[in-house]
């Protein structure tokens, strides 16, 4: 069970270094998870949104970008969970017609990329963000 | 002699008017599709001007004028699947009629409670060029 406590930031305590890859808002957000329940999905979803991000389909990188940009709207109270999910479930429909046409040995990555990252984000990302507001 | 020149003109002939067939066909159907494409273009349309009639923040919600609006879109996305020549066109058509059915569902929802932002409007409105882009195969 998540409680605000399991999830304030650890500030203060020591200072990064300054990564070489930018930092996006939502990364700053996630990785101020500290609780070990959720820390696991949140990693596999950051690992994830990052290989989307730089997949070469152009339909992949665009998914994860507007998923990327929702969270971010999110976690500033300009749209809420209901239109997030309603969000998800319009890139859902869009993206079922693009994993199902690509060939069989390349459905699988394609829907861990698009399908599954919206998943991972509408059950376990979604929740952790709004406890943080 | 004369019969394999007749034999040859013969089989010219029938090339020639299998070739003038093949083209007209091509003609029918990219007359076909561009039409199809207009009429995706005005459903278009007709759903942006939708949403930007109806998810602005702090509007008051006027039920009948949203009913009388989604029929109206009902009607023609209907008129549209059942106009369609391009039969290949018609599941892309009754794709979009969902987008439609869940964007009227999603704003009626939101407008009546008088919880649209800004953000939601123009993510809306990101979201129906997307699916309309793509139903165009672009």
């Amino acid at each position: 069970m998540l409680t605000r406590s399991t999830i304030m930031p650890s500030a203060g305590k020591t200072k990064r270094k300054k990564s070489s890859r930018k930092r996006s808002e939502l990364d700053s957000a996630l990785d101020q998870v500290t609780d070990e329940s959720v820390a696991a999905s949140m990693k596999e979803f950051q690992d994830l949104l990052a290989q989307a991000k730089g997949d070469t389909s152009e339909l992949i990188r665009q998914n994860a970008q507007e998923l990327e940009e929702r969270l971010v709207l999110l976690k500033q109270k300009k749209i809420d969970k209901e239109d997030f999910n309603f969000f998800v479930e319009n890139q859902k429909r869009d993206l079922r017609v693009f994993v199902d046409s690509q060939p069989a040995q390349s459905q699988e990555r394609a829907e861990k990329l698009t399908l599954h990252i919206l998943e991972i984000a509408a059950t376990k990302i979604v929740p952790v963000l709004i406890m943080m507001i | 002699m004369n019969s394999n020149i007749a034999n040859n003109l013969f089989v010219r002939n029938i090339f020639l008017v299998a070739a003038a067939i093949a083209l007209a066909n091509c003609g029918t159907a990219t007359f076909s599709k561009t039409g199809s494409d207009a009429e995706i273009e005005s459903l278009r349309n007709f759903e942006l001007a939708f949403i930007d009639q109806f998810a602005v923040p702090g509007k008051r919600f006027n039920a009948a004028a949203f009913d009388a609006k989604v029929n109206e879109g009902n009607a023609n996305f209907q008129k549209a699947i059942a106009d369609e020549k391009f039969t290949a066109r018609r599941p892309v058509l009754v794709d979009l009629k969902g987008q439609f059915d869940a964007d009227a569902a999603h704003l009626r929802s939101k407008a009546s409670r008088g919880k649209v932002t800004p953000a939601l409007a123009s993510e809306m409105k990101k979201d129906v060029n997307k699916i309309y882009d793509h139903a165009l195969g672009r």
